[in-house]
């Protein structure tokens, strides 16, 4: 009987935990669905739920021009990332040479600097080179990406070297070795720095915001600054555009949650 | 024989390519910073112009509000491209424009171009004049005033004047307040949010300067006056209105005052003119809507504009200066200006406007849009009332704010404002030094 | 696993003669050295060498000028209240997020009918963007609306003014961060939970210890490392939050939650000083320096641990 109650006491434990956590983003669900008049009504559900925010955020502003942005950039920097990665994490880890032990030393140094301190700079020199409000500024400086290199080297380092032998003997060069045995091995550390490497651009408020003017450049998360102080008092369409810029990263979350997981565990622990 | 033919024929049609290409029109870049429904308005007056000529394309960009304008705009400048041709600057970043040297003075495109610029009303055109020199078109200009609830004035039974000293305000609002059983405040006698705008304003009604050198108008200002008897009257008012439940708790939030006064839970409301379109059109039928002037310490000086003027920038061909300029001429067209106003609540910037039959019609049908235009009209002239200015104003706004907020918290407003003070002179003469570099 | 190379290669071995190694190095890492360099070395450098510098209107003519940049960034009061609010902010995030996170981690970190589902809404947090919960948590934290005062008015407390009052929306603001990384702590220490060898508990259940005992004497102690790991890296990350204050309180209200990297921003592209900006971004690159060495150090010893 005890192990019942104790049970049941756990799921009500663990479910009002998980409702909590959940809390802020089931408020902002229900005023999206709420029409102006109802902002304000107290009460848990909208008394009359309608599209009617969702229609006016989708017509007033190009949120879907918002996402479409941050998803090329995304997905651009991801390919990107996933290819100099390999390529770099490749060398770094089976050609061995003074050269790639300092460039390896030289990432790990560069895996200290954090984005924010160097945004300043960056932002001055993608000025002065007249790529503001460009995808090359919001995709480019990101492709090199130190963490990538580590893990791809990490995980290059681990592979056996008989694997690799035994193509040498075969008369492969390096590019031949990456391309076919290499990266087919890699594919699950590279689907874990992919989704990495997705939600962190996705994620990146500070630079984008810097350096694009116009609003077709605009990513999605700053757009929600522009359309929050635009619409500021109607709530149920910042929050309508706030739901549909979540659902992106939500469904490909729930998808993809092992890839996720993993990628996060992996680039934060390092190991 | 043949590559001649080729040859003079390739001449000929580029030279045909070329000139339809000259008869083809220039286009002009242009970045204003207003966004909601006055950015509609924008958005109309530059079709409007597109399509009553085919010399200029005006390709008009929303930049932001004003901040993030300035910063893109300077951004562009220090990159040497990107930068618009014609872009809205607000008033206070006047000195800057014409300390950045990137700027090509209107009064030297009216005077090429044979333009009167003394059509234009005295206070807008003299704010803008620095040196001697108009620089910027002052494109939208308004200035402060208080709007009433009609319907709270009549169940309060309190009698709307048509101007405000700081004490008559206070006892009206108090009287305005309604509170429940309990204490509890169900309707705030004023909504005001915290804006440095409000504070300079009150300071030039009451005679008082907001930097010295006349406002920075006789020399460059190297030092701020804000920390003066005005300001600190006023938020001392301010302190003791809303620690006793008199004025509505907004904090620096525009949009939540508007929107207390729009459900009627402030009887009045302080806000530019610019604002009276879209808070007629928020409040609707709710309740009628009725405006006075700007308050004043004592006696009352005059306010200054506010509001925001077009600046042509350097770097651009003269066909495409001449079609930034011609923009300009068409903006203060009569007719262009009547409608502007009347759709906004800027008044007009030309003398004369107000007396056609289209704004006579409009203000006719509300009384309130004459309101500012009567304000500015009984304004002394002066260099107080010419508004301050001065380097590094966005920055030291910020500290006027912040005091504004600290003295609702409960600092003593002379402190506050003296402590300000010192934050800014600091960022002031720091400005003055980059200057000189 | 073994890998049969396509027979042509084997053809061609005698047809070409295989690429020097240092080619193949040469053309898989020249990429990654130019763009690193590029853009997170020379930036870097960069910086450095504009704290050092003064500017004239416009960023133009750049003049050396030794440590001005830094002795007036010391000297100014408000710059001790941003780090000061910084590391306050910092110091709110990582034990909050810790705490929730690990909560949750230890929740599901047994097999139940349903984990699974339970585990997607512990690690949700992860999805959402910063703008995203920015905005959910101001209209939940909307005094007269937002369900946060209601809660607090049905339990009898005064409403509080959250993101609009000085003394709270710090305080505030660090809540909304912690609870957006919640899901990635969770995630971090569901891995380290993981990573505890089952035959330990299994051991200690044979020897009679009960639940809290096997908690105290074997869960806590080998989540350490981890949890220390995670703590840092939480700390370091909450250092240079951004998003959430820029959509929610820029700075404000009266200046309460201008932290450090708020600060750079604002003095960077409001005030127009970058020189003095990039030496408030240096000092940030030092202190984050220090932090991460400690992380770095602390990881090696973790992986010796092993």
């Amino acid at each position: 009987m005890n192990k019942i109650l104790a049970r049941v006491l756990f799921y009500i434990g663990i479910s009002l935990y998980a409702a909590l956590l959940v809390l802020p983003l089931l408020t902002m669900l229900s005023v999206s669905f709420r029409s102006d008049g109802d902002v304000y009504n107290p009460s848990f559900f909208p008394p009359n739920p309608t599209l009617e925010p969702y229609q006016i955020a989708l017509e007033k502003f190009p949120v879907l021009r918002f996402l479409g942005n941050s998803f090329l950039v995304s997905s651009l920097v991801t390919l990107g990332v996933m290819l100099i990665s390999s390529c770099t994490g490749y060398a770094l880890a089976r050609i061995n040479s003074p050269v790639s032990n300092f460039i390896f030393a030289l990432v790990i140094g560069l895996l200290l600097v954090p984005g924010e301190v160097t945004f300043l700079p960056l932002y001055i020199m993608i000025n002065r080179l007249g790529w503001i409000d460009s995808y090359l500024a919001l995709t480019l400086p990101f492709i090199a990406s130190p963490i990538g290199i580590f893990l791809m080297r990490q995980f290059f380092k681990s592979l056996p070297q008989e694997l690799f032998d035994a193509a040498r003997m075969d008369g492969a060069g390096h590019l031949r070795m990456l391309w076919h045995i290499a990266m087919p091995l890699a594919t699950p550390a590279l689907g874990a720095l992919a989704a990495l490497t997705f939600l962190g651009t996705w994620n990146m408020y500070l630079y984008p915001l810097v350096v694009t003017n116009s609003e077709e450049l605009r990513t999605a998360q700053i757009a929600l600054r522009f359309i929050s102080s635009d619409e500021a008092v109607r709530y149920n369409i910042v929050a309508a555009a706030a739901v549909i810029i979540l659902l992106p990263t939500l469904v490909a979350f729930l998808f993809a949650q092992r890839a996720f997981v993993r990628g996060i565990a992996m680039g934060s622990l390092k190991g | 024989m043949k590559k001649r033919f080729l040859a003079l024929g390739l001449a000929v049609l580029s030279a045909a390519a070329l000139s339809l290409a000259q008869g083809g029109r220039t286009t002009v870049t242009f970045w204003y910073a207003l966004g909601g429904s006055i950015g509609e308005q924008i958005e109309l007056l530059v079709k409007n112009y597109n399509s009553s000529q085919d010399k200029v394309t005006i390709k008009a960009e929303f930049s932001g509000n004003y901040d993030d304008t300035l910063n893109k705009m300077r951004a562009a400048l220090q990159a040497g491209k990107g930068y618009p041709n014609v872009v809205q600057v607000y008033d206070i970043g006047t000195r800057f424009m014409v300390d950045s040297g990137a700027v090509v003075a209107l009064e030297d495109m009216a005077k090429k171009e044979n333009f009167d610029i003394s059509k234009l009303v005295s206070q807008p055109r003299n704010y803008y004049t620095v040196d001697g020199k108009m620089y910027s078109l002052p494109f939208n200009s308004s200035n402060p005033l208080l709007y009433f609830n009609a319907n709270a004035l009549n169940s309060s039974k309190v009698e709307q004047r048509p101007f405000y000293n700081l004490a008559q305000l206070e006892d009206t609002i108090k009287r305005l307040t309604v509170k429940d059983a309990s204490g509890k405040t169900t309707r705030y006698g004023i909504t005001f949010h915290a804006d440095s705008w409000f504070i300079e304003q009150f300071g030039y009604n009451s005679g008082q300067a907001y930097c010295n050198n006349e406002n920075g108008r006789k020399a460059r200002a190297t030092e701020t006056t804000f920390n003066n008897p005005a300001s600190v009257a006023f938020l001392e008012m301010m302190a003791r209105l809303t620690a006793g439940g008199f004025a509505a708790p907004v904090g620096r939030d525009g949009t939540a005052s508007l929107n207390t006064f729009v459900n009627g839970q402030a009887a009045i409301y302080v806000s530019s003119t610019a604002n009276l379109f879209g808070a007629t059109r928020a409040v609707g039928g709710k309740f009628p809507i009725r405006t006075s002037f700007y308050p004043f310490l004592k006696e009352r000086n005059g306010v200054a504009i506010g509001g925001a003027s077009l600046w042509m920038l350097k770097g651009f061909t003269e066909t495409e200066q001449d079609g930034a300029f011609s923009f300009i001429k068409w903006m203060l067209d009569p007719a262009t200006q009547g409608r502007w106003h009347l759709n906004t609540g800027y008044f007009p910037v030309i003398q004369g406007v107000t007396k056609t039959p289209l704004v006579q019609s409009g203000h006719s049908k509300n009384q309130n849009f004459i309101t500012a235009i009567r304000q500015l009209e009984t304004s002394k002239v002066n260099t107080v009332s010419a508004g301050c200015l001065m380097g590094q104003f966005t920055e030291i706004r910020t500290y006027v704010v912040s005091a504004w907020e600290e003295v609702l918290k409960g600092k003593p407003a002379k402190q506050a404002l003296d402590e300000a003070k010192v934050k800014s002179d600091a960022a002031l003469q720091r400005y003055n030094a980059t200057v000189a570099r | 696993m073994e890998r049969v190379l396509p027979s042509s290669a084997k053809q061609k071995r005698i047809l070409w003669k295989p690429r020097p190694d240092w080619l193949e190095m040469l053309i898989l890492l020249v990429p990654a050295v130019l763009l690193l360099s590029a853009f997170v070395i020379l930036p870097t450098i960069e910086a450095f060498i504009m704290s050092f510098q003064r500017e004239g209107l416009l960023g133009r003519n750049r003049v050396f000028a030794g440590l001005e940049n830094f002795i007036e960034v010391f000297s100014r009061p408000e710059n001790l209240q941003s780090a000061w609010q910084s590391i306050y902010f910092a110091l709110i995030v990582a034990p909050l997020e810790i705490i929730l996170a690990f909560a949750a981690a230890l929740l599901i970190s047994r097999p139940f009918v349903g984990v699974a589902i339970y585990r997607t809404l512990f690690f949700l947090t992860t999805a959402v963007p910063t703008g995203v919960a920015a905005i959910a948590w101001s209209w939940f934290l909307n005094p007269q609306t937002g369900w946060a005062n209601w809660i607090l008015a049905s339990l009898g407390l005064e409403p509080k003014q959250w993101l609009l009052d000085t003394s709270t929306a710090l305080p505030t603001l660090a809540v909304i961060t912690a609870w957006a990384g919640v899901g990635f702590a969770a995630i971090l220490l569901t891995a380290g939970l993981q990573q505890i060898p089952e035959d330990l508990y299994e051991a200690s259940r044979i020897d009679g210890a009960n639940g809290i005992q096997q908690f105290w004497s074997i869960t806590i102690p080998l989540i350490s490392p981890t949890l220390f790991l995670v703590t840092l890296l939480v700390f370091l990350r909450s250092l240079t939050a951004f998003g959430q204050i820029h959509l929610l309180t820029q700075g404000g209200p009266a200046d309460s939650s201008m932290v450090w990297i708020y600060r750079i921003y604002q003095e960077a592209f409001f005030n127009f000083r970058q020189t003095y900006a990039a030496a408030q971004s240096v000092i940030l690159f030092l202190v984050l320096l220090i932090l991460a060495l400690l992380q770095f150090r602390f990881i090696g010893r973790k992986v010796h641990y092993e």
